[in-house]
Parts: structure tokens; sequence; C-alpha cells
């Protein structure tokens, strides 16, 4: 992981750091790598030793690929731990929001795409029916990851995620907590126009 | 007093109790929440990853139509629709341009004069005012709480001024405190539960979760007591799943602040757990005994 110092390629570090810090605004070249992130970091164990500070250091050196496709800008739970704790206020949670998206732009696959199937199906339902309807979000996540699954022949994962959701169902059936409903918002063709607005904007 | 209610997607479906309790247990207080017309979904932490500017204008639209409403505060119970309410408010505040784009599309336009406040910070002022010593509580007996904020009570994406120490919050102990429960002090207040991770990284939350659990319990705790829907249905229907993977033999019941002050104000079980039925969404208990009360 560590760049190699006679790959280092200035401009294209220059020009990726600088995409990344006007789109999460988050001042990142003022990171001194005291760590205070790393160890805050409730992810940290299970990213193969990429933490806040390092995935700022990829960005820095122009790293791409690695800060592109890291478990830490796909597994990060976006608790603020790290923005919370930084000495310098960079709110490392925004800058791997930021790489996920450049990530999408760029064509790289998803690291982990069930982190971006579940994203991408909710923020479509809050567009097309302007609320949340639980059911039908996670009735949309579920067939979209086991034909991701499917078309991989993964087939153990597929009984694993089918018997791990449905011991979810049931405890939240058992705590009648299931409602099946369908609620809209009339708003949705407002939000709509909003949508229509931002496509093609990379920030806000 | 009349504040505007914006309940969020989790607060009519799988937490419908937390707001019915609020409901209930704020009418005692005095005051009077009005659900905002025909509010949307704030986008919580998913348009962000898909969106920045959705992330901005889906929570503007709800502040639009409260501030056209006339109200001057807004009370936000669900901790990721708060979040991301007022930090979409700040920025706002602070791209004049951003707003006036997104205002050119909505119908009801935000000014930006309205409060935004949790259910700690409201609880927190009626605490201060007076109004729970001036009721006749019930003595509440037996019960040890870990107060659990979560992520969003007090860390956000974006400056926004924070209502309480960020790692180690009180409201939810001061508020206990003036009905007569005193909670534990201990570590993972605020460690992340894993959120949505769940649904598409279950291992890793569910070691996090074990992780709270196990202080909890070492601590002596016999509830938890939460204010945010997702920890809360995390905490409590994956009970079983992270306490087997971690050998935990207890368990423990995950209370909504709101509970525990709706037995303290003298309400019944049943008036607090409405049996709703699973499928059928026909009953609105909130408007059968919201404003009775």
């Amino acid at each position: 992981m560590p760049t190699e110092i006679n790959k280092f390629d200035h401009q294209a570090a220059d020009v990726f750091t600088r995409e990344v810090i006007a789109r999460s605004g988050q001042n990142i070249i003022s990171c001194y790598q005291c760590k205070r992130c790393a160890s805050g970091c409730p992810v940290a164990e299970d990213t193969e030793m990429v933490t806040p500070n390092r995935l700022i250091r990829m960005v820095v050196l122009g790293d791409i690929e690695n800060a592109l496709t890291n478990k830490l800008t796909w597994k990060c739970l976006y608790c603020h731990t790290c923005g919370t704790r930084c000495p310098n206020n960079i709110k490392t949670g925004r800058i791997a929001d930021t790489l996920k998206k450049m990530a999408l732009d760029t064509g790289i696959n998803p690291e982990q795409p069930e982190v971006n199937t579940f994203h991408r199906v909710f923020f479509k339902q809050s567009l097309r029916r302007g609320r949340i309807n639980e059911i039908g979000m996670m009735g949309e996540f579920e067939l979209r990851t086991l034909w991701d699954l499917l078309k991989k022949k993964k087939y153990i994962a597929i009984v694993s995620e089918l018997m791990g959701k449905s011991t979810f169902a049931w405890e939240m059936f058992k705590q009648k907590r299931l409602h099946l409903s369908f609620h809209s918002s009339r708003g949705r063709r407002e939000i709509g126009r909003l949508y229509k607005k931002s496509e093609g904007r990379k920030w806000i | 007093m009349d504040i505007a209610y914006y309940p969020g997607c989790s607060l009519t479906q799988s937490a419908k109790h937390y707001s019915h309790q609020t409901q209930l247990i704020l009418a005692k207080l005095g005051l009077r929440l009005k659900e905002i017309e025909d509010w949307s979904c704030c986008g919580a932490t998913s348009a962000g990853k898909i969106n920045d500017f959705m992330a901005v204008a889906l929570p503007a639209r709800n502040l639009g139509i409260a501030e056209s409403s006339g109200f001057t505060e807004m009370a936000i119970p669900c901790s990721a629709c708060y979040s991301r309410t007022i930090v979409a408010q700040k920025q706002l505040e602070d791209f004049p341009l951003l707003k006036g784009e997104i205002n050119s599309e909505l119908s009801k336009k935000i000014q930006g004069n309205i409060q935004v406040l949790s259910i700690l910070n409201l609880l927190e002022r009626e605490v201060d005012r007076g109004s729970f010593s001036a009721l006749n509580l019930d003595k509440l007996e037996g019960h040890n709480p870990a107060c659990y904020y979560g992520c969003m009570h007090t860390r956000f994406p974006y400056d926004v001024t924070i209502s309480d120490n960020a790692e180690n919050p009180q409201a939810m102990e001061k508020v206990l405190k003036s009905i007569g429960v005193t909670a534990l002090d201990w570590n993972y207040k605020t460690l992340c539960c894993g959120a949505s991770s769940v649904i598409y990284n279950t291992e890793r939350a569910l070691d996090l979760m074990a992780t709270i659990m196990k202080d909890a319990l070492a601590r002596g705790a016999n509830c938890f007591v939460v204010t945010c829907p997702m920890c809360q249905m995390n905490m409590e229907s994956q009970q079983e799943q992270y306490c087997e993977k971690h050998g935990i033999k207890e368990r423990l019941p995950v209370y909504f602040l709101t509970e525990l002050i709706g037995m303290a104000f003298g309400f019944s079980k049943k008036d607090l757990q409405p049996d709703d039925h699973l499928f059928i969404n026909g009953m609105d208990w909130t408007e059968m005994c919201g404003d009775s009360v």
C-alpha cells in the first residue's frame, strides 16, 4: 500500500487532492498524521490497516487507485468520531463519502457492492416516493444483492444472506415492528425537479 | 405551546411507538406537536453518498414547509433526521447561492428562522423550566440504566453548534434525574452501533454492539435508554445475534427515553406500547391518543 517514491506523480497528486478538497469541503493538507482519528475509528480493525489518517495520506500522495478502492472508503460508518477528535477539524467521514462518489464517477466497481446498493436503493426510493417504506426498501435491496451474488455464482453467500435477513425479519416481526404500508409524499414532484437541477453537479 | 413536528420515515413504521410516546409525554408537559404537512424523507446518511446537492435539498424542503406554516420551533425525535436537518440548515445559511437555487424550485421557501430541536433539547429545556417537578411523578424503582446516545446526537458532518459534550453527553442523565432515576457512568455512550451497516456489513456491526453491551453489563446496567430509533432497533432486534456471537448470557431491554418518562408520568404499558397490528396500518394511534391527553 505505501506509495513507492519513484512512482510519485506530483501533477496527478495535485489534481486529485484539489478535487477531493473541493468536493468534500475538508482541508486535508492540514493533516499532520497525529492518528487521533485512527485510534477512535470503529471499523479500523476491519479495513486491512487503512485508517482515516492513512486514507488522507493516500489522497495527498496521489495514490488514486488505492484511495478509491480501499476498504475504509467503502466500510466507513459515517459516525464522525474522526472528525470530532481531529485537532485540525478534518471530517474524514466526508472524505470517504467523496471518494465513493469519485469511484463511481470514474466507473470503478465499488469495493463493497452491497454498500453502494443499499445507499442507492434508499436514495432512489426517497426520490421516487418522497418517503421511505422500510419493507419495500429492504425488499428491493435484497433482490438486487441476491442478483449480484447470483451473477458472481456465490451460492454459499446467497444462503447466508437469506438466513441472516430472515432472522432479522423474524425478530422484527416478533417485536411487532413490521409495518406494511405505502407512505408517500405529494412533494415528490418538487423533489424530482430539484433532482433534475442536481444532475451533473459535482458538489453542493 | 405549538411546535412543528417532523416524525421522519422510521417513526411512522418500525419506531411507531416512539412517535406515539413522544406526543403523549410532551402533551403532558403542555407542548403540542403539530405534524408538518406533507413532509418528505430527509435523505438520511444515504443521500450524501450519492448526491451532495440533494442531501441539502431534501431536508430544506421540510424546513420550508415548517417555516411557512408559521412555526418558530421544530421538534425532530429521530437522531438521523435531526442531524441531517440542522446540518442542511447551517449549510443553507453559509451558502446563500445554494439557498437561492433550492428556493427557486420550492413552493414553500426557506427563510432560515426556525429553530430545530431534538427530543433531548426539548426535554432538557422543560427540566430547566421546572415542568417536571410541577407534575406528580410515580417513583420508578429498580432501574439502573446506561444512557446510550449513539453518533448522531453529538457528532455532525458539518460545523454546527453542539448542545452537549461531544464525548460525554449529559442531557439524558439530567432528564432521568428529574424523574428520580440515576443513570450509570460508562464508557461507550457515543460509540457507533453500526447503524445501517447491520444490513450490509453485519459482522462488524455485531462486534460493535457486543462491545457496547459488555461494558454496560460490567457496570451493572439493567437496561439501556436511547433516543435514536436506529440504535434502538439495532440493539434490540440484533440482541440474540450479537450476544450469541460473543458469548454474553444476559439480555437487556432497550427503552426509548420517552418510555421511562411515560412510566413516571403514570401511563400504563398499554398506553405506551399500543398493540399495533403487524400488517394493518388502518389505525392511527397518534390521532386517537395524541390530543386527548
